[in-house]
């Protein structure tokens, strides 16, 4: 029952009054009301605003960083930085702000589909959840039955911590080894086991360095942490420490944003990185600034050695062999005096560091390149120091389930994966789209029925891979192919059943820390805002269909739902007597330092713990999450994991895959191939920093400010040198056909003074407000690291036409 | 009486745009469509200003991060005909939207383009409907627009600082590109008051402001190696 003014005073004044009402008007008088003022009326949808800011984490990057949500009555009208995650530390990135834009983003499905026409007609049935539970069980099933598990697989893209040990769990206790990653990828992972024979990417203790030298690193945007790097950039002096604030130099082919925000920049000629990281350690071997006992105590293959197939040549004379200042600085077009009073500056650091990115690794020598420019931490001792490359950890989760294994999901496994990695292309299970790659050429080349059913988490591969006409072939010959994501894209066309994921706010995850951060932290992803009615995230879904097909794969995933999960995977941080739910500055440092000295007084002192298993798992959901903030440096064999116990500068694995006659470190040898006929630029495409996977379209902040130059949003551009473009009869903002060899793609020519003469710099991941993909990678050559299989981006030539 | 003030770090700031998009995300700020945006009428409270120099390899470019200067002599205040635009006596320069006639002389006489006029009534489909600041008020068509220093989250903080019967400190004030600077190039406070850190800051040697000869006196301080 409610009033408006006029009846109020109607029913006052007529003394008919409904006995139903009568609390009603009696509150109505009470309150004061003047003579001309509207009568506050009671009515439910008046009930003041209730604000809430809860802790999460942010999914949409690698970064992983705390967020806190600004929830007002049930919606999420605001994303801040979570003061007290380690990481980022309050901080936030465009992507992680715009992020309450993808929460209500118009295209969200919010239930399942399930294919009416053939694949690619868009048409679409509605399925319940339980509906679509039971299909995948049925499929699942059936395909088990048959004695055909190793005839799944998982095609994942952002996927880290519990969801990805979820989905390996899963696999396995089904039957099957066909997990494939499709995820950013730059090669470091490749370094550390060739050199340090570790499984893992390399951690970089930014926080303490004081020189940080980048070849083709995008630090400030599309790196494992832009926020990591910011924050590194933007800290105090610590004086005690003797840390005072770093300097970042950037040398690449590629005027970037980190490159403009770098106390020096060097540019260039492209491929030639290497050169310019092995011209330095000439000079630092000349001039006698390598860290010699070091090097004599940690490091083999620096000097010559012989065994029993003869003599070899080491690294040192290699490299004062082939790169003697002046030919590095004809090769590479950086002065003599540049390069010397580089390696000067390394030396003297006190704390350098070298980092490795993909517009260095992604080449047919990428490895090889990423080695060169590693072995200059190795020539300084900068590895496992502070402000060195260090090797990070996971978090001491407790697992998820002992894994119990019936003969079928045995048989399953003993095919092994249907893909074979790279040799340098699978440690710690994060390296990227080539293994996607390798999947459909797998499936395109087996006999058909190799896999039956493909189920792809966050993954596009029509839009993202470098050959999506590999991909379309090989989705072909799959039967059932089953597409979590909560949007429409390329692939999801395809797809016969689509069981849209929830969105990052609305689900129970864990976010664990990217490897490029030395230190275990684990945030929490818990529901910001209430899902669809009904909806499940993947996570639960998954769950779900393994409890159902029963057996061992409901044994090995005994958990309700992914708040379950993870909840009984913090037992193992709880018992572990390490570490802390997130604390602010102090409490962090407090907690460093009593680690340090061997103590541990109970997680979060000094406010203290206490209180057993439940306190402690809310004051981890509550503060955001867990973090052990203490690095043990005096650890040194965590990064010395090599059969023979040292760093290997000529490690024994890539030499035994080289051509008889090359060494690791040849690359000034090497001609490098002219541009072919018709094609007269190199093409450098780049991820922006808005934009690390680019398999959605942009949200509107984003659309309006994609890049460092303010005329540009909206529309698809490449950056081409104003020169360049006025010679091509291209003005700034032109429409242009982007051709290579392989394919073509329209986008607006930007003039950018930052684009070397013969370069286009083209950002991968944009599309043209229709929906048009713009993606330079599907003009790739095709060229690959054969040692890490990761694709090439340097090497193909295109031109650009008016369109 | 605080003097609210900002001091930006050009030498800490990566051009990143977070600034850009939380205030943005704070102050309800309307997209408008891409042929508007053509037309340079893309509204950002918040701007990162680049400047592009040189050459390949030798390219600089710089950041400036622009907020509304807030200037204790501004010259938007001055030319508004029905004093929608004013300057607070905490140093504020505010707008008040329903005063607004639009004649735009604001923004014409403001030397540092911070104020954007709404040329058309925004669009606010139900997805950005969804998530909009509920502290602020969205504007209507045919009004000029500014930055506010966030000036409803110093209406909070006031009251949430009386609640608890303690004085207003430094960090129960933030504005959202403050808030959200990952390498916390951004610092706000009061200027008068010595135990924030802008009024240090702003003496610092490398503390420079915006187009300081017109006398505009901006409380926007910019720290920078190389001015």
């Amino acid at each position: 029952m409610s009033f408006d003014r006029r009846q109020f005073l109607f029913a006052l004044g007529g003394g008919v009054v409904a006995g139903a009402g009568l609390s009603e008007i009696a509150a109505g008088l009470a309150a004061p009301t003047g003579l001309l003022g509207p009568v506050p009326v009671p009515h439910p949808a008046w009930a003041p605003g209730v604000e809430q800011r809860v802790a999460s984490a942010c999914l949409v990057c690698p970064s992983r960083c705390g967020i806190r949500g600004r929830i007002v009555d049930g919606r999420l009208v605001r994303i801040d930085g979570n003061p007290l995650h380690p990481l980022s530390q309050g901080g936030l990135c465009p992507r992680g702000a715009a992020g309450v834009q993808m929460q209500y983003s118009p295209g969200r499905l919010t239930a399942p589909l399930l294919r009416a026409g053939p694949r690619g007609a868009g048409r679409w049935r509605p399925l319940s959840w339980d509906g679509a539970v039971s299909l995948l069980v049925e499929r699942l099933g059936r395909l088990r039955a048959a004695g055909g598990p190793q005839a799944a697989a998982v095609l994942a893209g952002y996927c880290a911590g519990s969801m990805e040990d979820l989905w390996r769990q899963f696999l396995r206790a089904y039957g099957s080894a066909n997990y494939a990653a499709d995820a950013y990828a730059d090669g470091g992972d490749a370094v550390m086991a060739a050199m340090h024979g570790v499984a893992r990417r390399p951690a970089y203790d930014l926080d303490r360095a004081t020189l940080v030298l980048s070849f083709g690193a995008p630090l400030f945007e599309a790196w494992w942490s832009p926020v990591q790097a910011a924050v590194a950039y933007g800290r105090t002096e610590r004086i005690r420490e003797g840390a005072p604030r770093p300097r970042f130099v950037q040398v690449d082919t590629r005027f970037s944003r980190t490159a403009a925000r770098s106390s020096e920049w060097i540019g260039v000629r492209p491929r030639t990185h290497a050169i310019l990281a092995l011209g330095i350690a000439y000079v630092l071997i000349r001039e006698a600034l390598v860290d010699a006992d070091f090097l004599a105590a940690h490091v083999s293959g620096y000097e010559d050695w012989s065994d029993a197939a003869g003599g070899h040549e080491g690294y040192r004379t290699a490299v004062l062999r082939r790169y003697r200042t002046e030919e590095v600085s004809a090769a590479t077009g950086v002065s003599v005096e540049r390069i010397v009073g580089l390696a000067r500056a390394f030396a003297a650091g006190p704390r350098s560091l070298a980092i490795c990115g993909p517009d260095v690794t992604l080449a047919p020598d990428g490895l090889l390149a990423g080695l060169a420019v590693h072995s200059l931490n190795v020539l300084v001792g900068s590895v496992s120091r502070p402000g060195g490359v260090l090797v990070g950890e996971d978090p001491p989760l407790a697992p998820i389930a002992a894994v119990t294994l019936d003969d079928v999901a045995r048989r399953g496994l003993a095919h092994g994966p249907l893909a074979a990695g790279a040799p340098f292309g699978e440690g710690g299970g994060e390296t990227g789209a080539e293994r996607g790659a390798a999947l459909a050429e797998a499936i395109a080349a087996r006999s058909p029925g190799s896999v039956q059913a493909l189920l792809l988490y966050y993954a596009n591969p029509l839009a993202s891979a470098t050959r999506p006409e590999r991909w379309a072939a090989a989705l072909a010959r799959v039967p059932l192919v089953v597409s979590f994501s909560p949007f429409h894209d390329e692939t999801t066309r395809q797809a016969d059943l689509i069981i849209p994921d929830l969105l990052p706010y609305e689900r129970w995850q864990d976010a664990p820390a990217p490897a490029s951060y030395p230190y275990p932290a684990w945030a929490v992803v818990r529901p910001l805002v209430a899902p669809p009615t009904g909806a499940l995230g993947t996570a639960d879904v998954l769950l779900a269909v393994a409890n159902r097909l029963g057996g061992t794969v409901a044994a090995s995933l005994p958990h309700p739902d992914m708040h379950a999960l993870l909840k009984a995977r913090a037992r193992g941080l709880f018992a572990a007597r390490r570490g802390m739910p997130f604390g602010d500055a102090f409490a962090t440092e407090y907690q460093r330092q009593m680690e340090e000295r061997g103590w541990w007084l109970g997680g979060g002192a000094p406010a203290g713990g206490g209180g057993g298993f439940d306190a402690f798992w809310t004051r981890v959901v509550e503060s955001g999450g867990w973090a052990d903030p203490f690095y043990d440096y005096t650890d040194g064999g965590r990064m010395r994991r090599t059969p023979s116990g040292r760093i290997e500068l000529m490690p024994a694995d890539v030499r035994r895959r080289l051509q008889p006659d090359a060494g690791p470190y040849d690359f000034i040898a090497r001609a490098e191939p002219p541009a072919p006929a018709g094609y007269p630029l190199r093409l450098q495409p780049y991820r922006v920093s808005t934009l690390a996977s680019g398999t959605i379209g942009l949200e509107p902040w984003l659309a309006e400010r994609p890049a460092l130059f303010p005329d540009v949003y909206w529309v698809p551009w490449v950056e081409v040198n104003p020169a360049t473009a006025r010679s091509l009869g291209l003005e700034d903002g032109a429409p242009a056909w982007v051709t290579s060899a392989h394919g073509r793609y329209r986008a607006r020519v930007k003039h950018f003074p930052g684009a070397a003469r013969d370069v286009v710099n083209a950002p991968y991941g944009l599309r043209h407000p229709d929906g048009e993909l713009a993606n330079p990678l599907q003009l790739l050559d095709g060229a690959a690291d054969p040692l890490t299989g990761l694709s090439s981006w340097a090497t193909t030539f295109v031109h650009l036409e008016r369109a | 009486m605080p003097r609210w003030g900002m001091v930006i770090d050009l030498d800490r700031c990566t051009g990143c745009a977070a600034c850009e998009v939380a205030c943005k995300s704070e102050n309800n700020i309307a997209t408008v469509r891409p042929d508007q945006a053509d037309m340079g009428r893309a509204m950002s409270w918040m701007k990162v200003e680049t400047k592009i120099e040189g050459d390949f390899p030798d390219t600089r470019l710089s950041f400036a991060p622009r907020p509304c200067m807030q200037c204790d002599n501004p010259p938007c205040v001055k030319v508004c005909p029905v004093s929608a635009t004013y300057l607070s006596p905490e140093g504020i320069v505010g707008q008040i939207y329903p005063r607004c006639i639009g004649c735009r002389y604001c923004a014409n006489a403001c030397p540092y383009t911070a104020k954007y006029f709404n040329w058309f009534a925004p669009a606010w489909p139900d997805s950005e409907r969804a998530h909009l600041d509920p502290d602020v008020s969205v504007r209507p068509r045919g009004v000029m627009e500014k930055c506010t220093f966030c000036d409803h989250r110093l209406q909070q903080a006031k009251e949430n600082a009386r609640a608890a019967g303690r004085p207003l400190r430094e960090s129960d004030f933030q504005p959202a590109c403050a808030d959200a600077c990952p390498t916390r190039a951004i610092v706000f406070g009061d200027l008068d008051n010595p135990a924030h850190r802008v009024s240090t800051l702003k003496n610092d040697p490398r503390a420079t402001r915006l187009m300081e000869s017109l006398g505009t006196e901006p409380k926007v301080y910019y720290l920078t190696q190389k001015a």
